[in-house]
């Protein structure tokens, strides 16, 4: 596991990819949150309370780092999409929790859909932690499947 | 036939453009009015109708915080449990600054029912008491927490004359004004989401601040204001 982690970072531009999906997730993701704050001026707070939604999202970030850069490596390997939706549904499933709670995205899903976007979108704040986990969770799989078939493919391929 | 997994990512992708373009206009807009506060933010209209609200604090401070707000917003909670004290603590208590809530009930159906039962116990003198109440019980969105018998228990252990209450409740009494706050939030304040604040000083200089900000920022703009 570990020299298949060595082969696919050896190459620094997947680093530089897992770093860019990080930051393209965690910064969104901090916003909606409301963890980070561009206006009127810009505030990073975390209230006690939210410390596990934090927690949450800077994992699910990172795992989605390592998921999709891992599969962008093995598409190129083995030209096979096939884990990169695996790895794309597990980080828009936490992308979407606690995405509503009480910001504008809850005010647009409401005022366009009425009771069924108020029920999805308390949905989706009330399950906002089980909901990360179970996308923490499908994206450590998809790493766990992935590593896997590199290593396989690897040793045939070298 | 096509190949399901394809469609898959398909779908997944198509799912994560909508999100992100959702996310993206949302914010987008809440930046801009936030930048461009509504020109009417401190007319005199809405002082106006201001005047009516329930006050905290001195009716005659320098700075006057406007909170827009839904009974079952968690980030409304986490403010009132965090922010609020110190603000009450070093503005209101001070007589520098006082509070307004304009209700903007979005979130839920028993969201209206909770802003109308805060104004029913204003009519017996407990609005602030009432709305604390609610904010410290707070549960999750239309879980039964604020339900028209958990709205009549709070009214009862804060001593209201239960009778008086229901009948406030029963007739839609305040059902006009909170349908006024929803009006006001978003076309006076251009809320588009709770908690929304918008800080005015007497000479008419104003601040919106969307989210459940920390104190430094409440800090900042007030002090500024004064």
């Amino acid at each position: 596991m570990n020299n298949t982690f060595g082969i696919v970072y050896s190459n620094p531009s997947y680093i530089l990819i897992s770093i860019g999906i990080f930051f393209i997730l965690f910064i969104p993701l901090i916003t909606i949150s409301e963890f980070l704050f561009f206006e009127p001026f810009l505030v990073f707070s975390i209230y006690p309370e939210t410390t596990l939604s934090f927690s949450l999202i800077v994992t699910l970030s990172i795992f989605s780092s390592f998921a999709v850069s891992l599969n962008i490596y093995r598409v190129k390997l083995i030209k096979q999409t096939k884990k990169i939706g695996s790895s794309i549904i597990g980080t828009v499933i936490g992308a979407s929790a606690g995405a509503c709670s009480c910001g504008p995205i809850a005010f647009s899903v409401i005022a366009t859909f009425g009771t069924a976007g108020s029920i999805a979108s308390s949905f989706l704040t009330v399950y906002e932690i089980p909901i990360r986990l179970i996308s923490i969770g499908i994206l450590i799989l998809v790493i766990f499947v992935t590593i896997k078939s590199l290593s396989r493919e690897c040793k045939v391929k070298f | 036939m096509v190949d399901a997994k394809k469609l898959g990512v398909a779908g997944a992708a198509i799912v994560l453009v909508t999100l992100v373009a959702v996310f993206a206009t949302s914010y987008m807009s809440d930046f801009e009015t936030a930048r461009n506060p509504s020109p009417n933010t401190a007319d005199e209209s809405q002082a106006v109708e201001l005047k009516h609200a329930p006050v905290l604090g001195s009716k005659t401070a320098t700075v006057t915080i406007v909170e827009v707000g839904d009974y079952q917003c968690h980030m409304c909670k986490l403010w009132f449990e965090e922010t609020r004290p110190l603000i009450i603590e070093n503005y209101i208590e001070t007589g520098k600054a006082n509070l307004v809530f304009v209700d903007m009930p979005f979130l839920g159906s028993d969201s209206t029912p909770a802003s109308e039962a805060t104004y029913c116990a204003g009519d017996q003198g407990k609005y602030w008491e009432y709305h604390s109440m609610l904010f410290t019980y707070q549960e999750e969105i239309d879980d039964g927490w604020a339900s028209a018998n958990r709205l009549q228990a709070f009214a009862f252990n804060l001593g209201l004359d239960i009778e008086q209450f229901d009948k406030c409740m029963r007739t839609d009494d305040h059902r006009a004004q909170v349908n006024s706050n929803m009006q006001m939030s978003k076309k006076q304040f251009g809320a588009n989401s709770t908690p929304t604040f918008v800080i005015v000083n007497t000479s008419g200089e104003s601040q919106k601040i969307i989210g459940a900000h920390p104190y430094s920022t409440f800090e900042k703009i007030i002090d500024s204001l004064l």
